[in-house]
């Protein structure tokens, strides 16, 4: 590999030497509407010159090698009224403006669907990405899994309430298949205590949805696709505060605020807590535990299924200075405690067992575009600090009532005090350099390293526990794009990894080196009208909990291989109207896989805890698709729709010279098509002038899939047809500075099921206060 | 307004429009019949175990594609009692779940869902199904046992016996399997240090001997003659016609992963009526076989086993002997079967077979490296096994009876 980094450092090199001496200006400035908000993707330019860029989603914009001179600036972009500007550039200045735009009433209500917000520019790249617009769901109580879960070719599977465990499946990828990035930085090392499972939505401003090939400056190996949550700092100044209150003693609070002044200093600070009962009923076979008696289908509550966490994220740093756009130091605290309820079967309940875990994880973010002129770099790294402990300690058998009794001495599943902490950090580096003004060079480097270590006070001499269990892991990532913008564009890039596993002794180590490559493309048939196709050969290693197992469910699997695959996809995406009222989105995607050494989790022996295995050969088929349509500016609809065929094709199985009976057999146990319908009506300066209602509606389907392989038996098991419904009505007061938000989940109080018979809350109801306030000193 | 409406029942629509109907429920299987065959398919991952039946073990085909019934994993024990069918499931902690069926016209008939616990014994006595728990753990040396009523599928009680103390020897009794004789329950155990198996005593074996109405310990009979009795999970009793008990003694006692007993694989006898090893019996099984030793076995009747054996090369405390062949424990011989396929074409055999006790017939699963599998009739009056019933797309792990 030595031999590319040489190249590459060469080809920097040669690029920088072709830096201009100063003799041109500079411009760079900030676009705001009238009620103080960042206006992005408003197109600036030069009038009768080729400069021009567009604003970025924190309102700015900067053009740079300007000859010196005078000229006129328009800034464009719809819903705001186009506006022009008499300026001045001077040699070896950068000319700074403010620029105040009033919004264009006509065209708002085309906003929805055509206006395209960042969310909907991330969509424009060449890879297949789907952005979620996070701030349209902040009046809701959803979560990051949650608010993933309408998004279409994506499933997220929960085991029960709040803070449950989940499974997110992106186009028949799931676990560890895709990676999860916040603002960038891989989530691998944050530990129980920070993921999508009980993030709020409101600290998200936008979520990205990489499916299959995964961009560059995403450095990583993730094979499905990935998902990048984008905190956004687009606000300066501001406070937004929610609460809420709901079914099964449920309280969410979130808080999010940040401070900067005229000197760039800036403190930014997200807290937000969770906690839940999860007292939630359920329709079980109830065991009487002396005469193993099932009552079946008796309802009763959970009774063990307490969840809460409290996380406080803390940036410290400044902003907009000559070298760095952002210079962050900052720590992530924060704790969680989790009952445990059942097993991997609803037959088996705890009443005893439970988890807690906290994350201190101090953070370093730098970004600074041309640091050198035209390069831009940005650094991330950090350290978690934090520490898992599983704790099992009843010598007891719990029935679903309540009740126990004295039950052998290995506690209520396996007797345990296990306390770890697995002492990862992540640095990751990303280097961009433009060449003119189409084309660029990244250069990108993710280091993250694993060494758990542990004890159990009441196993102390548990050898498990004293093996060392370390792995490191190395991803180098080298891209080049060539973009016309709202033409085409195009992304060649290679990703080398590399990884060493040590685990029980040295004697165990085992270092693997894999090379991937893929291209990505986009064309604009017509400025609507965008075809993407993309194709990478991509690698992804077992993951630290995949190999060493997480002490709770999932059971480690030193020998698991690293999966290889093949991956296509094609995406159409169009935008529309059929008159001036009514605007229709359409995006359609497919995907064509072939992996080897499919990564997949599947239940133990003992069917008590999952565990990652290989299969030799898996293909994937599959196909989603999104309908969005908005009439005015008060009604909106969409519905997404994902069908995806996962096929064995490991022709062997080991030991065995026959052809596999599940040769060519339907994968089991995933959900295969899916889909979501929402329906949302605005209605305006209801009761007064600038307070809001808003309606809405969701619902999710999922179609019922076997547990077990599809081509066996005749009497089979299955996770049924789920269709669940969601209705919330949000009241905003004074334009969005108050709102109260009323939600009910699964209105018809359906069984619903993830997984085979764990039984997910039936009819929720949530009462949901946010207070926001803007107020930019721009 | 029309078209907002329009719009918004196709969006539901296209949503719906997929939903599938429901299976009715009826199942009719491929090959109904009263043997019921216990089958996982040949692959590695995210399999299930079914349950099939047929109407002949001689001839005929069966097949786990699109027929049996599916069972949730395959960590499962079966056994035949009391004229119902039990499919135990095995799961470390967790409650056991029972599912107990009969056949109805040649077709399992699910009769209910009970639940007991893991345990690593079981075995019925009287009217009931005695399970084991065992402890491996000296610090906590009370093992539970639970009698499950096969009549009204309830725990109807359930005790403790300390295995530490039952020993003597400072290591745990793990019972290898438990045999009703006459009101007694026999439990043959090997000792072990702690849940990694390893004994310092590989040169006896122990038989605990309890009344079955309190399951309260009577006594320990002991023999040095021999290592443990039976091995982990396998019955190493039997009981004749005139209520002897023979003992088989694989002789695979191990510490530190090395196989440790000096005594040569054997059976032994306690005679009728009488609660001591019978001195005045011993067949030297090695001896007589040319270096072998029995891994399992099962009783035919008229003095006479199939026994699973292997070679001292193969020997381990978990193989399962692909060697074939007949004892007979009065004439004290041993005697190979000819007929099966090429030990090299054999993936495994099963252990929990059939037999209709009548002196001379077994049918014995054999599986194939190819993944088919057959039940072979082993005929001890000819010394053959014959091919019989396929059973295609799975491992046969039971072969069972039901009236």
């Amino acid at each position: 590999m030595q031999i590319k980094q040489i190249l590459l450092l060469g080809l920097l090199c040669a690029c920088s030497i072709f830096s201009n001496a100063q003799t041109t200006g500079s411009l760079k400035g900030y676009v705001k509407n009238e009620a103080g908000e960042p206006v992005e993707s408003a197109t600036v330019k030069l009038l009768n010159t080729a400069f021009g860029t567009v604003s970025d989603n924190a309102g700015l914009f900067a053009i740079r090698n300007i000859a010196p001179g005078k000229y006129t600036l328009t800034i464009t972009g719809i819903g705001i009224k186009p506006l022009q500007r008499a300026i001045t550039i001077t040699t070896g200045n950068e000319t700074e403006l403010l620029i105040a735009v009033k919004s264009a009433i006509v065209n708002m209500e085309t906003v929805t669907v055509t206006g395209r917000s960042a969310a909907q520019e991330s969509n424009r790249q060449a890879f297949n990405v789907t952005a979620v617009d996070a701030k349209k769901l902040y009046n809701t109580t959803l979560d990051l899994a949650g608010a993933l879960d309408r998004v279409s070719g994506i499933r997220v599977r929960e085991s029960g309430g709040v803070g449950s465990n989940f499974n997110l499946s992106l186009n028949g990828f799931s676990g560890n298949h895709v990676r999860y990035f916040i603002d960038g930085i891989p989530m691998d090392n944050f530990g129980s205590s920070f993921q999508i499972n009980n993030i709020p939505i409101n600290v998200a401003e936008r979520l990205e949805v990489y499916k299959g090939v995964v961009p560059i400056w995403l450095g990583s190996d993730a094979l499905g696709g990935a998902i990048n949550i984008v905190t956004g700092d687009s606000y300066r100044n501001y406070i937004d505060a929610s609460y809420s209150y709901g079914s099964f003693n449920t309280h969410r609070t979130v808080i999010n605020t940040a401070l900067t002044n005229k000197r760039g200093l800036t403190v930014q600070l997200n807290a937000f807590q969770n906690y839940s009962d999860n007292s939630y009923r359920v329709k079980v076979d109830a065991a009487d535990i002396n005469t193993g008696a099932y009552a079946p289908n008796t309802l009763l509550n959970r009774f063990h299924d307490t969840y809460h966490n409290e996380n406080l994220i803390v940036n410290v740093g400044v902003v907009d200075k000559s070298w760095a756009d952002k210079l962050l130091l900052g720590i992530t605290l924060g704790k969680n405690y989790k009952e445990i309820q059942t097993g991997a079967r609803m037959v088996s309940v705890f009443g005893g067992w439970h988890r807690k875990g906290d994350i201190i994880m101090p953070t370093l973010k730098y970004k600074k575009a041309n640091l050198i002129k035209n390069l831009d770099v940005t650094l991330n790294a950090n350290y978690n600090l934090g520490s898992e402990q599983n704790i099992d300690t009843m010598n007891v058998r719990y029935d679903w009532y309540g009740n126990s009794k004295p039950n052998g001495s290995n506690g209520e599943r396996s007797k345990s005090m296990y306390k770890y902490k697995n002492n990862n950090g992540i640095a990751t580096s990303v280097v961009n350099y433009r060449i003119g003004e189409h084309q660029s060079v990244a250069l990108s480097d993710v280091f993250t390293t694993f060494n758990r270590k542990g004890n159990d006070a009441i196993n102390p001499s548990s050898a498990d526990n004293e093996l060392t269990k370390k792995t490191q892991k190395n991803v180098l990532g080298l891209g080049y794009s060539y973009d016309v913008r709202d033409n085409w564009s195009v992304s060649v890039f290679g990703k080398y990894i590399y990884q060493n596993n040590i685990n029980g002794s040295a004697a165990n180590a085992a270092a693997t080196n894999k090379f991937g490559y893929g291209i990505a493309a986009t064309y604009f048939l017509l400025p609507a009208l965008q075809i993407k196709s993309s194709y990478e050969l991509t690698n992804r290693m077992p993951e630290a909990q995949e190999i060493f197992g997480d002490v709770e469910n999932q059971e480690g699997n030193p020998n698991l291989r690293p999966e290889q695959s093949n991956n296509f996809n094609i995406g159409v995406s169009y935008a529309f109207s059929a008159n001036s009222n009514s605007k229709f989105l359409v995006n359609a995607n497919a995907i064509y896989r072939r992996s080897d050494n499919f990564i997949y989790n599947r239940l133990n022996n003992n069917q008590s805890k999952l565990v990652a295995d290989n299969r030799d050969g898996v293909r994937t088929v599959g196909g989603d698709g999104e309908i969005r349509y908005s009439y005015k500016n008060w009604l909106t609809l969409g519905t997404t729709i994902t069908y995806q065929y996962l096929q064995n094709l490991q022709k062997y199985e080991p030991e065995y010279t026959g052809v596999s009976p599940v040769y060519k057999d339907q994968m089991p146990n995933i959900p295969y098509f899916f889909g979501n319908g929402d329906v949302s009506v605005s209605l305006r300066n209801v009761g007064r002038k600038g307070n809001n209602l808003n309606i809405g509606y969701n619902l999710l389907y999922v179609h019922a899939f076997y547990l077990y392989w599809p081509s066996r038996g005749g009497d089979k098991l299955d996770i049924p047809q789920q269709l669940s419904h969601d209705i919330n009505l949000v009241y905003s007061v004074a334009s969005g500075k108050y709102n109260v938000g009323l939600e009910c989940r699964n209105i018809t109080d359906a069984l619903l099921y993830d997984n085979f018979s764990l039984q997910k809350p039936g009819r929720a109801f949530y009462l949901n206060l946010r207070y926001f306030l803007n107020n930019i000193n721009k | 307004m029309n078209i907002k409406t329009t719009l918004a029942t196709l969006a539901v629509m296209a949503v719906l429009a997929s939903c599938s109907k429901d299976n009715d429920g009826t199942v009719t299987p491929e090959n109904p019949g009263n043997y019921i065959l216990t089958v996982t398919p040949a692959a590695s991952t995210g399999v299930a175990d079914y349950l099939l039946t047929a109407g002949s073990l001689e001839t005929g085909a069966v097949s786990t594609a699109g027929n049996g019934v599916e069972q949730d994993g395959t960590y499962r024990y079966y056994v035949t009692y009391n004229d119902k069918f039990f499919s135990m499931l095995y799961g470390q902690g967790n409650p056991g779940a029972v599912t107990a069926y009969n056949v109805k016209d040649g077709k399992l008939n699910k009769l209910t869902n009970f639940q007991t616990e893991t345990v690593q014994a079981f075995a019925p006595v009287k009217d009931d199904l005695l399970l084991f728990k065992i402890s491996r753990n000296p610090a906590t040396p009370l093992s539970t046992w639970y009698k499950v009523n096969t009549n009204s599928l309830l725990i109807t009680s359930e005790g403790t016996t300390n295995t530490l103390a039952l020993t003597g020897n400072g290591e745990l009794a793990h019972f290898s399997w438990i045999k009703q004789v006459g009101d007694k329950v026999y439990a043959p155990y090997f000792t072990i240090i702690n849940n990694s198996f390893a004994t310092n005593y590989p040169d006896s074996a122990w038989v605990a001997v309890f009344n079955y109405s309190d399951m309260k310990l009577e006594k320990v009979i002991k023999d040095d003659r021999t290592s443990f009795i039976g091995r982990y999970f396998t019955d190493g009793l039997a009981l004749t016609e005139n209520n002897d008990v023979y003992a088989f003694s694989a002789s695979v006692a191990a510490n530190g992963g090395k196989l440790t007993s000096t005594k040569p694989s054997a059976i032994t006898r306690i005679k009728a009526g009488t609660s001591e090893f019978d001195k005045t019996y011993y067949f030297n099984f090695e001896e007589v076989s040319g270096g072998m030793n029995i891994t399992n076995w099962i009783y035919l009747g008229n003095n006479t086993f199939v026994v699973n054996a292997t070679a001292k090369a193969e020997k381990g405390a978990y193989v399962v002997g692909t060697t074939v062949g007949i004892v007979n424990v009065a004439d004290k011989t041993f005697k190979k079967v000819s007929g099966l396929p090429n030990a090299t074409d054999i993936k495994s055999l099963t252990t929990n077979n059939y037999t209709p006790k009548d002196g001379k017939t077994s049918y014995i699963g054999v599986n194939l490296k190819d993944g088919t599998s057959y039940v072979y009739k082993v005929d001890a009056s000819t010394l053959t096994a014959t091919q019989g019933l396929k059973v295609d797309g799975g491992t046969i792990t039971a072969i069972q009876y039901l009236k």
